[in-house]
């Protein structure tokens, strides 16, 4: 049958700005070689200040969300408190080393934006990425993950810039995405991006190519 | 009709069959090549590492070649097949010289390669073959092949270990790729671009590609193929644009006040 | 049949030294050299053969013709979308450009229509190489037909050439599932050949990994009266759904079009461009019917 992550296909790719994050995904949804689905959004939102995406199999990635969308639930209950990237992407760990010997197949990307606090007044803009059984980076460029995987390391290496005010990093990042999954038979097919900052989110749908 | 001659034999004919899958000829030696078409030059390059697995055999080996006054070849997959593919092509272009007094045309070099890689469908050279230099019109040119002879021309092509990480890049940049020129601005046309650009954009893609693959760095060797009379003022004099470049003319194969080759090379991180 | 195969797998005396294996012919340099491999007579020689027991196995071992062994080292581009049918201005032949090797797109430019003369096509799918050699090879054979007949050769003659040629290396490897359309004295002619020895004469086909997309647009639209327009129509239209669902299809649609006069070039069509059209199309056809789009939302717009 092949590898569960090459199955369904998709891509999705986090980028750090100047006070700003983003992260898009593509919205293509195989099964091998047949396009099934181009409205298959491998990013969610856990708040207006941290997203994730999910690209590996579609049926873990479903799971999955519904997973971690039961446990921020509990713990913004709790805690009574939004739950930070850092924290979330320690949760998210520990959900796929629960299954460390029948893993799910996926392999999430975290980005959001830390809230000031009275210990740490200005956080910077937070980027994470683990592999299918958890183990965590937090990188302070990009990252990336899917079958462009290494198409994406490619693009954004020569693309990605330090301290990208968030139009120019909207254009890098969107770039990146749309030139990796071009050269992947897997992932394309649409994408959507998010640029989050302090005061908004923008969220764009790209015309991409679609073959 | 009998097609081959019965090949001999290097094993032992009572061998069994069933252990015939110890006969494995080829290996991989990482590295990364990559070429790009301009108006009227091209530039060949390809970086120096020579890998087997985990572990580096030499920080310095040649992937990149001069073949005439107006023909560059890159090599890449396993070094030994392309290093005699190379041997052999430069000893049918002598042949051909001393034949009919002129260089091969780099169109008839490609069809050549083909039929020469063609020559070991059954027992295929495992080399990525990319060749550079300026057409008989003047423009740059640039062949790509796979390792069974099938060819096409093109504006660039990045093959070898990094191909995946590098091309999507220069079809961004090369090619223009999902960019859209502002209202009222000019159209981009591909395979236009200034040597100054291009020479950049490729440092910038064997940059790149050393951090993320591991079977990529040590040194960059780029050839340089210029048009007859073709200015060399944007090349020559800009070593001290770039830290540690150095730029060497190599001298005519043919007779002189041709194609002119150029020898630019710079260090890549060693990690 | 497989008498080549037997004389490989056999056990076998050494007939030459070491180095006449390659390059040993004189007439191989100079203007007397023939197409690469093939001696001047037209016979083919010198094909380089590993030195093993089984050299069909060696090479299966080694090279990954189509994603079936996805370990060998060597990846031989591959996968493809090709159609051509016949109607009545003539033979409309379509394919498209993508070539990949597992998940990577090595090219989107690639020529999946051989042009082997003014009069003959043949189209592209499976190992590259295979059909660029021995495509070129068949162009050969027709004009020295052409000489010494006098004449041009027929669409069902040069097919039998090429059937017959990679007949010879039956299970030894060669991939190829190609079509030759042309024109000859008989009219429009068209023809599925394969390597392994298939050749089969019909109205329309379509080869490749995207074939059944393709098929299924085609055999909607096809009709043997269809006006030169609306065939072209069809065979881009087809070529594009199939870009569009398979994804190892795509990129760019070439369109050629044989008539009496031999072929003619007609263009070469960006397969997303051409989608979002026929998208745009259907989609204000579905408004004007009074029903709601596929999908909503205009691209690039800010939702959030």
């Amino acid at each position: 049958m092949g590898s569960p992550m090459e199955y369904n296909g998709g891509s999705v790719v986090a980028m750090v700005g100047k006070d700003c994050v983003a992260i898009a995904t593509d919205l293509r949804l195989g099964q091998q070689s047949i396009g099934v689905a181009y409205n298959f959004d491998k990013v969610v939102a856990v708040n207006d200040k941290l997203y994730y995406g999910l690209p590996g199999l579609a049926t873990d990635v479903y799971s999955l969300r519904e997973h971690l969308r039961f446990r921020v639930n509990m713990y913004r209950m709790k805690e009574e408190r939004e739950i930070t990237p850092k924290t979330f992407t320690h949760l998210v760990s520990s959900s796929l080393y629960e299954k460390r010997f029948g893993p799910w197949f996926i392999e999430p990307v975290v980005a959001g934006l830390p809230q000031p606090t009275e210990l740490d007044p200005h956080p910077k803009p937070f980027i994470s990425t683990m592999d299918t059984i958890g183990c965590i980076t937090t990188p302070k460029d990009f990252a990336v993950a899917g079958t462009a995987a290494d198409k994406l390391y490619g693009a954004a290496e020569g693309l990605w810039e330090p301290d990208l005010e968030p139009d120019d990093l909207f254009e890098t990042i969107s770039q990146t995405l749309l030139n990796a999954v071009d050269r992947d038979c897997l992932s394309g097919w649409g994408a959507i991006v998010h640029v989050i900052t302090q005061d908004k989110v923008v969220t764009r749908r790209l015309r991409s190519r679609m073959d | 009709m009998a097609l081959f001659a019965p090949p001999p034999m290097y094993a032992d004919p009572t061998m069994a069959a069933d252990k015939q899958h110890a006969f494995n000829p080829y290996s991989e030696n990482g590295g990364s090549i990559l070429a790009i078409a301009g108006a009227d030059f091209t530039v060949i390059a390809g970086d120096t590492r020579q890998s087997e697995g985990y572990s580096i055999q030499t920080r310095y080996a040649r992937k990149v070649w001069q073949l005439t006054d107006r023909c560059v070849i890159a090599t890449n997959g396993f070094a030994a097949d392309g290093n005699n593919f190379v041997k052999r092509i430069k000893q049918r272009l002598e042949w051909y010289e001393h034949a009919h007094q002129k260089q091969m045309s780099i169109k008839a070099i490609a069809r050549l390669t083909q039929t020469m890689l063609y020559g070991n469908r059954f027992f295929p050279y495992f080399a990525y073959v990319i060749l550079g230099g300026i057409d008989e019109d003047g423009t740059g040119a640039v062949y790509s092949f796979d390792p069974i002879g099938s060819y096409e021309r093109e504006a660039c092509r990045a093959a070898g270990a990094a191909q995946s990480l590098i091309q999507p890049f220069l079809d961004n940049q090369i090619y223009f790729r999902n960019q859209t020129p502002a209202p009222g601005a000019e159209p981009f046309v591909p395979g236009r671009l200034p040597l100054s650009t291009v020479l950049g954009l490729v440092i910038d893609s064997f940059t790149s590609a050393t951090e993320r693959e591991i079977a990529v760095g040590d040194g960059l060797e780029l050839y340089v193929v210029m048009k007859k009379g073709r200015t060399t003022d944007d090349l020559v004099g800009s070593d001290n644009l770039i830290k540690n470049m150095q730029v060497q003319e190599l001298g005519a194969l043919g007779e002189g006040g041709s194609e002119r080759t150029f020898l630019v090379s710079l260090p890549l991180k060693r990690d | 049949m497989d008498t080549l195969v037997r004389q490989l797998s056999r056990p076998a005396v050494p007939v030459h030294g070491e180095d006449d294996e390659a390059y040993g012919n004189a007439a191989e340099w100079g203007s007397m050299g023939g197409y690469g491999n093939l001696s001047r007579t037209g016979a083919i020689s010198g094909m380089t053969v590993p030195r093993v027991l089984d050299p069909i196995s060696f090479l299966a071992t080694h090279t990954d013709n189509l994603s079936t062994n996805p370990e060998a080292k060597i990846k031989l581009a591959h996968g493809t979308t090709c159609l051509a049918f016949k109607f009545r201005g003539g033979i409309i032949v379509a394919v498209d450009s993508r070539a990949s090797a597992g998940s990577y797109i090595a090219s989107g430019t690639v020529k999946k229509v051989i042009e082997i003369n003014p009069y003959l096509l043949g189209t592209m799918a499976g190992g590259a190489a295979d059909c660029q050699y021995w495509e070129t090879y068949l162009g050969i054979r027709c004009r020295l037909y052409e000489l010494r007949n006098k004449e041009r050769i027929s669409v069902a003659a040069a097919s039998k050439i090429l059937t017959n040629l990679v007949y010879q290396y039956k299970g030894m490897g060669l991939s190829m599932g190609t079509m030759i359309a042309g024109w000859d004295k008989t009219g429009p002619a068209l023809f599925y050949v394969d390597s392994d020895g298939q050749r089969i004469k019909g109205n329309l086909f379509s080869v490749g990994s995207g074939s059944t997309f393709a098929y299924g647009v085609l055999d909607q639209g096809y009709s043997y009266d269809l006006s030169d327009e609306e065939a072209q129509d069809l065979g881009r239209r087809s070529i594009i759904a199939a870009g569009h669902r398979d994804g190892y299809s795509g990129n760019t649609c070439n369109l050629y079009h044989v008539r009496e006069n031999g072929w003619e070039f007609i263009g070469n069509y960006d397969v997303s461009q051409e989608w979002y059209k026929y998208n745009e199309k259907e989609k204000k056809a579905l408004e004007h019917a009074g029903k709601a789009g596929v999908q909503g939302g205009s691209p690039m717009a800010v939702e959030a």
